[in-house]
């Protein structure tokens, strides 16, 4: 039979979470032993999920709060890597430029990327262009430091064949340095799209119009916990989307990894 | 055939050899005379340059343009004081707040009560994250089954959880040491379970050869080798719960660095935020440099592997 | 006319505190087409000459010159071939090969038609399109030697290349290289810690002394290699089961010995 292909692990899986899944009913709906105020039954879970997914909540529908909570990760990102690339790069390559920056990130890197939220809030207010901000900060940290870290650990021994060779300052970059710095960048990039989700939900829960951190706020104001947890939920859901797609772009980047 | 032959050509060969270029006829002599010696070496190891004036007059150079910069804007009135106070101003209110109250408590009182917390959620998640890790790396069954709800949980952002931190403890202590577990827990048994895992199978081989008991094994032998990531993963939560505590008392608190600085953004007293921000990096900051200390304290009879 | 001169080169590693003599007053001419290999013990400063003569590292006093030119930094005229090989990861065969070569100025015809020229007589045919980790570590060597000499360099720097193979791969690659250098002549300097390898390969074994390493004694070899007619056998182990090739080796090997127990008293 097709199924018995799957492995053993793929199994336990489902079965752990069938098992979970039924604990969770029988805890709430089946036996009432966990009040339904302070954790949601499943029934009244996926009733929720419906709701926000067809007529709406908090101002929106699901998909438009989504929608508006990665756009915002994806801008704040994205910004943050255009820029912090390059410096790191750059500070990877040059000592001088190295010299010249690190003190700067040794002083802004301890200071957690929510801890800005306040100041973006008093500078740009409430709306998205603070969360912006605070995301931005979020994410650039990990990407420069990673980038620097990423041209140091080339091997010396390859930066000395390719100067050997007699390659020239923009194919050493494009050729050498960048493909040889790309695993770490990623690993930048990984923790800063962590980084800056974590944020972005943060934000959204101190102040927003929408979004899933609105969501949350709302549920929370309305005292609605399976509307709380149907958000939780989307939030997780759209964390491993996000970290999928890195992971795919990653595959691609760097094809050399995967070739066996 | 036979001797002669051969006693030809190793005559021969040491006729070759007794032709070839004899240096040094003495013996090999260890040591250098200083008289000798030429004058210092250019570059040790190329291309690593060593940290030279240059390097350390960039480093102030950048420095003093971030402060430099942040002055200029300040002073000039090119951002209004409200908003961005020169360093200055930002210092000495720091200075002031930790004798001064604001929001109830001096700068002290709330960086304890936030650490308070932290500790508790820290300590939770290590005390029951590092023992679940080891335990899903030693045993595949219970990996099986608790790895798909942990991979579920971990996605979740730690602050996600701050709604049911507001429903379940209101503005109690439990609702930060949640959320500061949430944070710090999935590190820890991530790394756990790694170090556990990828141990040297050899190792464990050997143990075995060498006739070491289960209890000894564990102890001795799996212990040591998950501590290195064990400890990385510690370092990496506590970064994380950190960040956690703060983000939860941006919301749900009335008390804490993090409520100070609510209090103080709303309010509009940048410098106040400010000194909040530094307090906070500061005592971030103290807390990743003692996990170092110990780490290197708890390593220093390892070689790193290259 | 592309020759390697050493002369009296020194170099002084500095540490805190002390300062550490690695190379001292080494004096040595390595000629044009002519291979030489360095045998000593470790520590002797033999990968140091050779990374000076490469432009990778500098003397402390006295000057290293290839053809005539003071040695100021690496280039393609002076190829090396590491002993981790040092080929670009995320590059297959054909483009590791092919890096250098496009800093010449060639066509892409003139380009494709070396790198077809070194793939086969390297052996590499059929693993153009491969990447370095896919490959075993003679496949890999194969690969840098093959970069080098399609550089077409004056001079060929060989830094223990077969050290980090294991013994039987390391046997074909010295019959290898010796098919290649016959083919392909040109000054080699090879440094080595394997006495038989350095017989079988050079026309000059040179030996140098524990640290701080000079010349101790330089062997010719291509004298006896002639006189003995070493290149009519193609086997390597018909050559080193040779009256006159085990006489060398023995020589070398009591030669390196003293420089071993001279270390440890």
């Amino acid at each position: 039979m097709r199924v018995l292909s799957y492995s053993p692990r793929a199994w336990v899986s489902v079965m752990t979470l069938a098992g979970a899944l039924f604990l969770w009913f029988a805890a709430t709906s089946l036996s009432g032993w966990i009040n339904p105020v302070v954790f949601p039954t499943p029934s009244e879970t996926w009733a929720s999920f419906v709701q926000i997914a067809t007529t709406g909540y908090a101002d929106g529908r699901l998909d438009q709060h989504i929608v508006q909570s990665i756009k915002l990760v994806m801008l704040g990102f994205g910004s943050a890597a255009i820029i912090g690339m390059p410096l790191g790069l750059w500070m990877g390559r040059s000592r001088y430029a190295e010299a010249f920056f690190n003190p700067v990130f040794t002083l802004i890197r301890p200071i957690p990327p929510l801890a800005w939220i306040p100041l973006a809030i008093v500078w740009l207010g409430l709306g998205d262009a603070a969360k912006v901000m605070v995301i931005w900060m979020a994410a650039v940290v990990p990407v420069v430091i990673n980038s620097f870290a990423g041209v140091r650990s080339i091997q010396p021994q390859l930066i000395e064949a390719a100067e050997m060779l007699g390659v020239q300052r923009g194919r050493f970059v494009r050729e050498v340095m960048i493909p040889g710095a790309l695993p770490m960048i990623f690993t930048g990039l990984r923790l800063s799209l962590q980084s800056a989700w974590t944020t972005l939900v943060a934000g959204e829960l101190i102040g927003a119009v929408r979004g899933l951190g609105h969501v949350l706020t709302q549920g929370s104001l309305d005292i609605f916990p399976s509307m709380i947890l149907v958000a939780m939920l989307a939030v997780a859901f759209c964390g491993w989307l996000m970290t999928w797609a890195l992971g795919w772009l990653e595959r691609r980047a760097m094809p050399w990894r995967t070739a066996s | 055939m036979g001797i002669g032959l051969v006693g030809k050509a190793s005559d021969a060969v040491e006729d070759c050899l007794v032709k070839s270029v004899d240096l040094v006829g003495r013996k090999t002599v260890p040591a250098h005379t200083n008289a000798n010696r030429p004058r210092a070496a250019v570059l040790d190891n190329y291309p690593y340059v060593r940290r030279s004036l240059a390097y350390w007059s960039l480093s102030i150079a950048g420095l003093s343009a971030f402060f430099g910069i942040w002055w200029l804007a300040a002073a000039t009135g090119l951002a209004p004081p409200q908003f961005l106070p020169t360093p200055l101003a930002v210092a000495e209110k720091f200075v002031q707040l930790l004798h001064q109250p604001f929001a109830g408590y001096t700068l002290q009182e709330h960086l304890w009560s936030s650490l308070q917390r932290y500790l508790m959620g820290f300590g939770l998640a290590v005390a029951l994250g590092v023992p679940l890790g080891l335990l899903m790396g030693w045993f595949r069954w219970l990996d099986y089954v608790v790895a798909p709800l942990f991979e579920i949980l971990r996605f979740i952002a730690p602050i996600a959880w701050v709604p049911f931190a507001a429903l379940w403890f209101g503005t109690g202590i439990g609702g930060p040491v949640l959320i500061i577990f949430a944070g710090a827990f999935s590190p820890c048994v991530v790394n756990a379970y790694r170090g556990a895992k990828f141990v040297d199978a050899y190792l464990v081989e050997a143990a075995r050869m060498l006739g070491a008991s289960n209890r000894m094994i564990v102890l001795e032998v799996l212990l040591p080798a998950a501590m290195p990531s064990i400890m990385a993963g510690l370092r990496v939560s506590a970064g994380l719960g950190w960040m956690s505590l703060v983000g939860a008392e941006l919301i749900v608190a009335s008390s804490g660095i993090g409520y100070m600085m609510v209090q103080a953004q709303s309010s509009i007293n940048t410098a106040i935020v400010m000194s909040s921000m530094i307090a906070i990096g500061a005592v971030g900051g103290a807390i990743d440099l003692l996990l170092r200390k110990i780490e290197t304290l708890a390593m220093r009879n390892r070689r790193r592997a290259k | 006319m592309s020759n390697i001169v050493f002369e009296n080169v020194s170099r002084i590693f500095q540490r805190s505190g002390s300062d550490l003599l690695t190379l001292d007053g080494i004096s040595l001419e390595i000629h044009d087409e002519e291979f030489v290999a360095i045998v000593g013990p470790s520590g002797c400063g033999k990968t140091t000459c050779l990374r000076m003569a490469a432009g990778l590292e500098f003397p402390s006093s006295g000057s290293v010159s290839v053809a005539g030119r003071q040695v100021k930094r690496p280039g393609p005229d002076r190829a090396v071939v590491f002993q981790q090989f040092a080929l670009f990861p995320w590059k297959t065969v054909w483009e590791n090969i092919d890096f250098g070569l496009r800093s010449k100025g060639l066509s892409s015809e003139e380009r494709r038609a070396i790198i077809e020229r070194y793939v086969q007589l390297m052996n590499l045919t059929g693993c153009e399109s491969a990447f370095p980790h896919q490959l075993s570590g003679g496949m890999q060597q194969r690969v840098a030697i093959a970069r080098a000499y399609a550089l077409d360099p004056g001079v060929l720097l060989m830094d223990e290349p077969f050290g980090a193979l294991d013994a039987q791969t390391r046997v074909v690659m010295q019959e290898e290289l010796v098919r290649l250098a016959r083919v392909s002549p040109r000054t080699v300097l090879f440094i080595t810690h394997a006495v038989e390898e350095s017989v079988y390969l050079a026309d000059r074994v040179v030996i140098m002394t524990t640290r701080p390493g000079r010349v101790k004694e330089i062997i010719d070899v291509k004298t006896v290699r002639e006189a003995h007619h070493w290149d009519q056998y193609t086997k390597i182990e018909d050559v080193m089961d040779l009256e006159s090739f085990v006489h060398l080796r023995t020589h070398i090997w009591k030669s390196l010995r003293e420089e071993h127990a001279g270390r440890d008293h």
